[in-house]
């Protein structure tokens, strides 16, 4: 122990950090010391670093690091938690402290307690890309891929001009945990990205768009060139748009849009809505939902997913679920205290941040792709809406209603004719999955949460 | 008037407590932020420490606490930003900070910074005791008796969730001009959320408040009420029928319906767009943007309003500022940056998040200046249309315009009486052309009761909204009906 700590002292001095593990442990330890029954530590560290340009010039240069470190306390089903970025003894002391005082002020709750044994671990293959490339990438680099960016995205229209922001830049983390019930764990993640939000104008409209590409591996990233095309070429063709009359016709949700539907489900088959019968999903276990065209995967063991990690937010050994299979509701997603209570098993989606407790999340959560590609979806509509960008949150997985601000272009004899905005798009999710009458085969997992192209049969679109 | 008296007759007696950091050392840093040739250099110190009580199912969930406290270093070169920040608080990891964020320039020649002197402030709060130093135990029976009175509105309500939140935030902010601004800002939200649970049906209402008050504000602002009217919203809307699709007359009931102005206009008068020329407001000062009807500021010296500041995160002070001035365009909002980019002044409304942000030109509370009608007036004139209660969320484009609002509470009006319930709307518009069509703008001015949190590049910072009672006719509503 005092050896230990002596090591520690004489790194940090040499401004070597501590170890995230030995941080844990060593809370751990302080909290069991000042009486906790069960006691679980959680840290991480991170670097980031990014690069903003405008008109080829540096606009905003960033970096830094930082850390901290949450402690969850159990004394007789009594909860407590404390976090802060401090890691001397002092600092961790006194998390030990507030989180002892907190458990005791609070109520008992059987459902509370640690997973342990079995249920923890760690899969391996799961680990993540943790990329040393991304590690060395300097100012220089990021200065040159932002500005090859913006200047393919100024070359691609004479309309775009303007631009809100182009970026490149890079983010590190390592997280570790240690449970007084035997969880230990660390894992690092490694990130790249390159995005370009141009601003087309024309006739005093301006239109913008969003494009960009992260990565956990520098090679995977694609060509700053690509991103400002296509980033451009997507504002520009907004130009123009114009409301059409509220009508009920099929509407596309282009891989974008249809990974922000996806992204609506996620609470939907949260263990924890689920078992306070708060989700629209609820009483569909086992259940047809959706069409033999509609598979729905959380799946932390992705190789190359942007959320791939080997364990969860509290050490539980993160799994592949297949949320529902063939359009057949199959399994809802759990922490360890939600699994509990609903007499479940955690499925290893306990996520969390250093500042909060776990709650139940998802991790690379997709729409397996179909077989039509998107452009056999869009000739195959004789008239609809193609969403390309939208606004507002959408679903309320209580309530089971959908409704959202939407932009895009209009289909005509499976042509787009004109750009569309300020529309929205509305119904209930129950009747949208069921509506899903093709998904296309472009599945690219740019985001944690992705799908392909997916067309409703026939949404209400209100406009004029 | 009243709030700068006491402001003046507070500050200069007052022992103060020790800086967040060392002034010798701030002086230091600022120097190392500008020795490669900054024009500005600016070192922010903040301590936060957060108090988060939630309850479900009945019980006390989690009680927590947390503090974190770091150093964010900016250096500004013309438009080029350096930024960096720390919360490793020794000497040398906060040099190493401020000579990362003094990378931005490339040149030799040293900022002189200015010998730091204090701004009097008023003080825009209303808050005796930091909210830190209030018991926990008093903010979980807060959170309790909400819950308590959520259920015993009636038993259909099967679901409550509720939370109590606060910070005090502690800053301290110098820069190379020798500006030197210390606040504490205090902060708190109690809100409850309620599952009603009907025929086949789910149906949710939501409530709360707070701001930048003291404790004692839940002693007239009661849990219980927090409690009742977050059920009457889910009980109300049991049995609604689908929302009308298509333009409609539409009736805002006051308050936090303000969320309009914030999404309409608001945004898109931030300076950044502004001088990046993104926003569909950009260059159109002097021009009419909206009904005369519609007068809109920007207030962040509303007395304990939950996006009140004595002093912006760049440590100027908060000001009132009108920004539509019967349906006229007058003005922007500024942060430092972007004032000094465009050869304007600062507005107080450079904000952030934490430390780990740069500041951004933000809205601190927002709200539409009071007309005429009276409510009854308002709602009597209209044949057909939806009366809007209660709201969610906004989002904007800046570019187009595009807005959209939830409406998490609405009815039908027939012939000038509220009648049936209606579910899943959402409005959806482009700024100016919903407020050009605000024809009639109630007397009843009102705020939001201190519930908004605006998000903005990754950012989110407290605000206020408010609005009287509002009708806009030919709104695009969004939903499922006929």
């Amino acid at each position: 122990m005092n050896s230990m700590e002596t090591a520690i002292e004489t790194k940090s001095a040499a401004k070597a950090p501590a170890r995230l593990t030995d941080v844990c442990e060593r809370l751990v330890e302080l909290a069991k010391k000042a009486g906790a029954g069960e006691a679980e530590a959680y840290a991480s560290r991170t670097r980031e670093s990014s690069v903003k340009v405008r008109d080829g010039a540096v606009e905003e240069l960033q970096q830094a690091t930082s850390k901290g470190v949450g402690l969850r306390v159990l004394s007789a089903g009594r909860l407590g938690f404390a976090y802060g970025t401090d890691f001397s003894r002092d600092g961790l002391k006194g998390l030990a402290e507030s989180a002892i005082a907190l458990a005791k002020g609070a109520a008992k709750d059987e459902s509370n307690g640690l997973p342990r044994g079995a249920q923890l671990g760690f899969t391996r293959g799961a680990e993540g890309d943790y990329d040393p490339a991304i590690e060395k990438i300097d100012p220089a680099w990021k200065l040159g891929a932002a500005r090859i960016c913006e200047t393919a995205a100024a070359s691609v229209d004479p309309r775009v001009r303007k631009f809100d922001s182009t970026s490149a830049g890079d983010f590190l983390s390592h997280s570790a945990i240690a449970s007084s019930r035997g969880a230990s764990g660390e894992s690092r993640a490694s990130y790249a990205y390159i995005h370009c939000s141009p601003v087309a104008e024309a006739d005093g409209q301006l239109q913008t768009a969003s494009w960009g590409d992260t990565r956990r591996k520098l090679a995977a990233l694609t060509h700053p060139e690509q991103i400002g095309r296509v980033a451009a070429a997507r504002a520009a063709r907004m130009l123009g748009a114009r409301k059409v009359k509220t009508q009920r016709v099929p509407v596309i949700f282009d891989p974008q849009m249809a990974a922000g539907f996806i992204g609506g489900l996620e609470a939907a088959v949260n263990g924890n809505l689920v078992y306070k019968k708060s989700s629209f999903l609820g009483a569909f276990l086992g259940k047809r939902v959706a069409s033999k065209t509609f598979t729905l995967i959380d799946d932390a063991t992705l190789a190359g997913g942007l959320a791939t990690h080997p364990f969860d937010g509290e050490g539980v050994a993160t799994q592949r679920n297949v949320v529902i299979e063939e359009g057949v509701l199959k399994r809802f997603l759990y922490d360890t205290q939600t699994a509990r209570k609903a007499k479940a098993r955690s499925t290893g989606n306990a996520s969390r941040g250093w500042s909060s407790l776990p709650s139940i999340g998802s991790s690379n959560f997709f729409l397996a792709a179909g077989d039509l590609s998107p452009e056999e979806i869009i000739r195959g509509t004789k008239r609809g809406l193609y969403v390309t960008a939208m606004l507002g949150r959408g679903a309320d997985v209580v309530t089971g209603d959908y409704s959202r601000g939407a932009n895009g272009l209009w289909i005509e004899d499976g042509e787009f004719t004109h750009p569309v905005q300020e529309v929205t798009v509305s119904g209930t999710l129950l009747e949208m999955l069921a509506s899903i009458d093709a998904v296309g085969s472009d599945l690219e997992l740019r985001t944690s949460t992705a799908a392909p192209t997916l067309r409703f049969n026939e949404l209400q679109v209100s406009g004029a | 008037m009243k709030t700068e008296k006491r402001a003046t007759k507070a500050s200069p007696k007052l022992a103060r407590p020790a800086p967040l950091l060392p002034l010798p050392l701030v002086e230091r840093l600022l120097a190392a932020a500008g020795a490669r040739g900054a024009e500005f250099a600016e070192v922010y110190v903040e301590r936060a420490t957060t108090t988060a009580v939630s309850l479900d199912e009945g019980k006390i969930k989690s009680a927590q606490v947390g503090s974190v406290t770091g150093v964010g270093v900016r250096a500004i070169r013309g438009a080029q930003v350096g930024y960096a920040y720390s919360d490793d608080l020794d000497d040398e990891a906060l040099l190493r900070t401020a000579s990362t964020a003094a990378l931005i320039a490339d040149g030799t020649n040293t900022v002189a910074p200015q010998n730091l002197s204090r701004r009097p402030l008023p003080t825009h709060y209303q808050v005796k005791q930091p909210l830190r130093d209030v018991d926990v135990a008093r903010k979980i029976e807060l959170v309790k008796q909400a819950d308590a009175a959520a259920r015993a509105y009636d038993k259909r309500i099967q679901q409550v969730m509720g939370g109590y939140a606060d910070q005090t935030r502690e800053l301290l902010i110098a820069n190379t001009l020798g500006h030197f601004a210390e606040d504490r800002q205090d902060l708190c939200r109690l809100g409850i959320q309620c599952v009603a649970f009907g025929k086949n049906e789910r149906r949710t209402g939501f409530f709360g408040g707070g701001g930048r008050v003291d404790f004692r504000f839940f002693e007239d602002f009661s849990p219980a009420h927090v409690g009742r009217e977050a059920a009457r919203q889910a009980i109300a809307t049991l049995g609604a029928v689908a929302a009308p699709a298509g333009p409609q007359t539409v009736v805002l009931a006051p308050g936090w319906s303000g969320i309009l102005l914030h999404e309409a206009v608001g945004h898109g008068l931030e300076a950044d767009f502004i001088r990046k020329g993104t926003s569909l407001f950009a260059g159109k000062l002097g021009e009419k943007v909206a009904s005369e009807l519609v007068t809109v500021i920007d207030d962040g010296t509303v007395a304990g309003g939950r996006g009140s500041l004595n002093v912006d995160d760049e440590g100027n002070p908060g000001e009132r500022k009108v920004l539509i001035e019967k349906g006229i365009l007058r003005g922007y909002l500024y942060d430092h940056l972007n004032a000094q980019l465009t050869g304007q002044r600062s507005t107080g409304s450079g904000r952030r998040q934490s430390f780990r942000h740069a500041p951004l030109p933000r809205m601190t509370n927002t709200y539409l200046a009071p007309g005429n009608a009276t409510p009854e007036e308002i709602l009597g004139g209209v044949r057909k249309g939806l009366y809007c209660r209660q709201f969610g969320g906004g989002q904007v484009d800046i570019s187009n315009g595009n807005f959209v609002f939830e409406i998490s509470e609405a009815y039908l009006i027939e012939d000038g009486e509220i009648t049936k319930p209606v579910k899943g709307a959402m409005l959806i518009g482009v700024g100016p052309e919903a407020l050009k069509n605000v024809s009639q703008v109630g007397c009843d001015a009102s705020h939001d009761p201190g519930l908004g949190t605006c998000g903005k590049d990754g950012q989110s910072v407290p605000v206020g909204v408010g609005l009287p009672t509002v009708r806009i006719d030919n709104v695009t509503v969004g939903g499922t009906g006929a």
